[in-house]
């Protein structure tokens, strides 16, 4: 199946993450344009050293998630319009529910949660401009099923799930659409350090017996975002090789 | 009224109407049957058209009767506390809201106006 795309241009927020950039990679062979942002120097150094054959392929922004005057910013004067937006932008916050700190949780909800819904009216009313749109949340198995310590991860990643749910209801009749994908242990990023720890048992839980791969999750994105996945909207895809699906092992 | 003929325009595009139909009187939600979707098109729609920042709240007169309850509670003189919050509209069309505002949503399309005007004179 040839994949086939209406629109070219694709914001990928947390551009710089592992896979962002492997995303990216494949949209720039798809012929399609992504606009990465990141937040750091180092991150944004990052995405130019990965993407360095492809100079004047991409394009990379500053935005960050905690600052939302750089959300404007980044928003502002995008005059050929945005298609695409794939959002990877997530911080970490890890306690538990009866010791965090209030002032944390209040902090990461308005950067995880407040700035997502400023940066999805921003996005979706530039889409509207052109009457279509696709918009993919990386969500996270853990809004499925979570470990302890990670209340606050998964409830900011189901709270941006209704979100994106509910701009795909009261959108989807301009043309745009959205989707959230929850891919359970990867080999990259956010849970590569556990996973290597602790490969055998990881792999034990989950009934596919492996991880997924970067390469596996963003070909997955792509085809999210091909008109042949048009169908989706407003809902959520667990992409977590089964590890859900059954009951605890001992 | 400045303006009147590309507004017209932009809601008979997106309301399925006649623009000639579109009078300024004319209210938008008791009358034309916008829905809150259509307002969001048309925000969207005004900031091409008019190369201008468009403020949901403001120019829907969304929380109308909150603010009007506002005045209330601080003894504000209500025409006053409308201008103040809206500061696009006319004193007389403030008082016309008050006499309105107990029949349904205000909104007219002579508001939308005056809205863009006053943002385009900025």
């Amino acid at each position: 199946m040839k994949l086939s795309f209406t629109g070219r241009r694709a914001l990928v927020t947390g551009g710089n993450s592992r896979l962002g950039l492997e995303l990216s990679r494949k949209m720039i062979e798809a012929d399609l344009f992504p606009i990465l942002t990141a937040r750091s120097e180092k991150g944004k150094e990052e995405i130019d050293r990965c993407l360095s054959e492809f100079e004047g392929r991409y394009a990379r922004l500053h935005m960050d998630l905690s600052q939302p005057a750089s959300i404007a910013e980044a928003l502002s004067g995008m005059d050929e319009g945005i298609d695409y937006l794939v959002d990877f932008a997530q911080s970490d916050f890890e306690a538990l529910v009866a010791a965090a700190d209030p002032a944390k949780v209040a902090g990461y909800f308005a950067e995880n949660v407040a700035s997502r819904a400023d940066l999805l009216k921003r996005v979706s009313r530039i889409m509207m401009k052109r009457r279509r749109g696709r918009l993919l949340f990386i969500s996270s198995a853990a809004a499925n099923r979570s470990d302890a310590g990670q209340g606050f991860y998964a409830a900011a990643k189901l709270a941006c799930e209704a979100l994106y749910r509910n701009l795909g209801i009261e959108l989807g009749g301009r043309g745009i659409t959205t989707v959230s994908l929850r891919p359970g242990f990867v080999a990259a990023g956010r849970g590569e350090k556990f996973i290597s720890e602790n490969r055998r048992r990881v792999e034990a839980k989950v009934p596919t017996g492996r991880v997924l791969t970067a390469e596996e999750v963003a070909e997955t994105i792509l085809f999210f975002l091909s008109d042949s996945a048009r169908g989706f909207n407003a809902t959520e895809i667990l992409m977590d090789g089964g590890l859900s699906a059954g009951k605890t092992k001992e | 009224m400045k303006n009147l003929e590309k507004i017209s325009e932009v809601l008979g595009d997106l309301l399925d109407i006649d623009p000639e139909e579109i009078s300024p009187e004319n209210y938008l939600i008791r009358e034309l049957s916008a829905e809150s979707i259509d307002l969001l098109e048309i925000a969207v729609t005004f900031n091409s058209e008019f190369g201008i920042d468009v403020d949901d709240d403001a120019i829907f007169l969304k929380n109308l009767r909150v603010h009007l309850e506002e005045a209330k509670e601080k003894a504000q003189d209500p025409a006053e506390h409308l201008c103040r919050t809206y500061p696009f509209l006319p004193r007389e069309r403030a008082a016309e809201i008050l006499g309105d505002v107990t029949d349904g949503p205000v909104l007219k399309v002579k508001d939308l106006s005056a809205y863009v005007n006053f943002k385009l004179a900025a």
